[in-house]
């Protein structure tokens, strides 16, 4: 027995002497924001933030922001672009956001995604923005506080949680990319100046391609909602008639969307009852009156049904699924599935959307 | 001779069988499924695991007949010692082969997971080494081993649960049965070839202490928790990718815990895979047991385990492709049609045949 012990204690000791898969941290060059662009001569721009860490000795590090542009024919040469470019080995396990501008948006993102959920170092939480105009424009704006990376995540972040835009990862957006059942929608972002990148709202696509068509951010947390998709709370402002105004957060939302087919003409209609449990956030009125709720109720109602219906003539307009009709069509009519050209038959679709609104609780004062 | 320090337990016997079945063929189980069964991919494991069950009770019938052969015994007994030989020579071979072909998945997982750079005989050395520690000591040995490291299979199905953060599409697996019974039985198929292990009863049976009754019923059991793990595992995979995408993902398991992130943890599939190592490595140790038993007397025995392991290693370390993985399973799936499935039954009713004829010879 003890002769085996050591001779695996040899064995072993041999194999501590190194390690092949080492990757220390002062060789690397993280990355931390990507933008992808289009130029007029279809070259392909790609722009990368990258953290480079410098040590100075004593265990202190110094981190500088920087960016680096570079100009390739295709998307897989970029990848390697950068890194040549780059000081140290490219890291991209921790690239919080990728960029992506308006022009290439619409010759299709799939193969942009493609470079982050292949690798095996890959960060598919990265979350994949639109850029209205220039993405390398937006990721080159220096802000006061810390690098744009993160200030365009954080953004992102609050956000999400109040239903603003979609939480979308290269992950899922790739996940409904190849789904032929339903549409993706991105946030996307635009330089207000100064110094400063603010969520301009949602931006519709058709496959992998933008479609041109837009939500503002005004009414993506409606459109969000009519997808199913309230996250912590969604915040929505509106504006009624004759001098009113109110703001609320939606607390809870139940979303029940029903397709009638009518076989004999072939006509699919998807009706939507949307009932929300909100909580009053300011409501300006006539200030000498209790706020009389059963009609504000009606009146949010009315407005928002009126808003839902314009959105779902917009996302048939630009023939995008985001509700993902034709999942839900594939899952519950699979006979009438088979026989739909998606591609054409969604424009055809008829949407009948209806809001309820129901106010709990209107704060500290009636 | 069998006595009791050699012998295991039922308790013992369950998770034996877990821990040979439970391997590398879970990883990328949706993925293989996908491919034919599409959203009914949960009804084939299922499937796979009722005829899983129906071989166990074939399994079980036959040693009624012989409670203290193990299967070569059993195929010298019934065929005579020529082709009873040949056929046990069969049986090794399926054991050498599967091993290796478990060990050739299991180095390039990790070599494509983990550790890119590391040389695959490295790792493949690595896994072996640590095999024939436990494959050349006592079946008790190697079962109470088994039966601590099923610990981590609960800590990974635990780990499993923080994927419900992600979103879920539960319309993938609408309509049930879109696919057709055709379809659903290739997947089933596949199935049952990341549920190889099984078989492994035939060899540790004469060991099982106590084996009156209530030996199909443990080893039921053990049937019953991999089927429910691996349609577990694959139904999480059917809710949480698309469809098309499920088809182009190689290790769909991993890939859901990619796709997860926190504040404080990143790339929990790294974390997965570093402890999904340990019922890889069971797996491999099983086979490499069997196959030892197999072909071994009782006193070569610690000899042959370290033959059969040089031999698996050998056949790791050759630098296959992946065409040639593929083909290589083919070829494993073939061979273990006759070991696993056909010749259990063909020597159950040779046997029953041999005793009614005997019976009215009597009579």
């Amino acid at each position: 027995m003890k002769k085996i012990f050591l001779i695996y204690l040899c064995v072993v000791l041999i194999f501590l002497s190194g390690c092949w898969d080492q990757s220390l941290l002062v060789t690397k060059t993280l990355i931390n924001g990507v933008s992808f662009d289009i130029t007029e001569k279809s070259e392909l721009v790609g722009a990368a933030r990258i953290l480079n860490i410098e040590s100075k000795g004593g265990g202190q590090f110094e981190l500088k922001d920087e960016m680096i542009e570079t100009k390739s024919k295709y998307s897989s040469e970029v990848g390697p672009e950068i890194n040549f470019k780059m000081p140290g080995k490219i890291d991209v396990s921790k690239a919080h956001v990728i960029l992506i501008g308006e022009e290439l948006g619409k010759q299709g993102i799939h193969p942009f995604l493609e470079i982050f959920y292949r690798p095996k170092d890959a960060y598919v939480t990265s979350r994949v923005v639109m850029t209205k105009g220039n993405a390398a424009e937006i990721l080159s704006v220096e802000p006061q506080k810390s690098p744009i990376a993160f200030e365009i995540l954080r953004a992102l972040k609050s956000s999400e949680s109040l239903t603003n835009i979609p939480k979308e990862t290269v992950f899922s957006a790739w996940s409904k990319i190849v789904d032929s059942g339903v549409d993706l929608m991105l946030p996307y972002v635009e330089n207000v100046g100064n110094d400063r990148v603010a969520i301009g709202g949602v931006y519709l696509f058709h496959n992998d391609k933008y479609t041109g068509f837009s939500i503002p951010k005004e009414k993506s947390t409606l459109l969000l909602l009519l997808s199913d998709g309230l996250q912590k709370e969604g915040l929505v402002a509106v504006n009624l008639k004759r001098n009113r105004s109110t703001a609320f957060r939606v607390m809870d939302e139940k979303r029940k969307m029903e397709l009638v087919i009518d076989k004999a003409h072939r006509k699919i209609t998807c009706k939507m009852n949307l009932e929300l449990d909100v909580n009053l956030v300011s409501y300006s009125n006539n200030f000498i009156e209790k706020t009389n709720v059963n009609k504000l109720n009606k009146d949010i109602a009315t407005l928002l049904t009126k808003e839902a219906k314009e959105i779902t003539n917009i996302l048939l307009e630009a023939n995008c699924d985001a509700f993902g009709i034709g999942r839900k069509l594939a899952s519950s009519h699979p006979d009438i599935w088979k026989k739909l050209d998606w591609e054409k038959d969604y424009k055809n679709v008829q949407f009948e959307p209806k809001v309820k609104v129901n106010i709990t609780k209107t704060g500290t004062v009636f | 001779m069998i006595t009791k320090k050699t012998s295991i337990t039922k308790f013992q016997l369950f998770f034996f069988l877990i821990q040979s079945q439970v391997g590398i063929g879970l990883l990328s189980l949706p993925n293989v499924v996908q491919a034919t069964a599409k959203g009914d991919g949960w009804i084939s494991t299922i499937l796979a695991g009722v005829i899983v069950q129906f071989m166990l009770i074939i399994y079980w019938l036959l040693f009624k007949h012989f409670p203290n052969d193990n299967y070569t015994k059993i195929t010298i007994k019934i065929f005579g010692k020529y082709v009873g030989k040949f056929l046990n020579f069969i049986i090794y071979l399926y054991f050498i082969l599967t091993g290796s072909l478990a060990l050739i998945l299991y180095i390039n997982c990790i070599n494509l997971w983990l550790l890119p750079l590391t040389p695959m005989w490295v790792l493949s050395l690595f896994i072996i080494l640590s095999s024939i520690y436990l494959a050349h000591s006592e079946l008790t040995i190697i079962a109470r081993f088994f039966v601590i490291a099923s610990f981590m299979l609960v800590l990974l199905i635990l780990l499993s649960f923080l994927t419900y953060d992600l979103e879920k599409e539960f319309q993938n697996i609408l309509p049930i049965g879109d696919s057709g019974m055709k379809n659903i039985l290739m997947g089933s198929n596949k199935s049952i070839i990341s549920m190889l292990g099984f078989e492994g009863m035939l060899l540790i049976y004469p060991f099982i202490l106590n084996k009156e009754k209530g030996v199909l019923k443990s080893a039921s059991f053990a049937n019953l928790t991999v089927t429910a793990l691996y349609t577990y595992f694959l139904f999480l995979c059917l809710i949480s990718f698309s469809p098309n995408q499920l088809k182009q993902v190689r290790e769909p398991v991993l890939y859901l815990f990619k796709a997860l992130s926190y504040e404080m943890l990143d790339r929990i599939d790294l974390i997965f895979i570093a402890s999904w190592i340990v019922p890889m490595t069971t797996s491999i140790i099983a086979f490499l047991f069997f196959a030892s038993k197999s072909i071994s007397k009782d006193k070569s025995y610690k000899k042959t385990v370290l033959l059969n392991a040089i031999i698996i290693y050998l056949i790791s370390i050759y630098p296959f492709d992946e065409s040639m993985i593929t083909k290589f399973s083919t070829y494993v799936t073939y061979l273990s049609y006759f070991v696993v499935f056909i010749l259990p039954i063909l020597l159950l009713t040779l046997t029953l045949f041999i005793k009614t004829l005997k019976r009215s010879e009597n009579a």
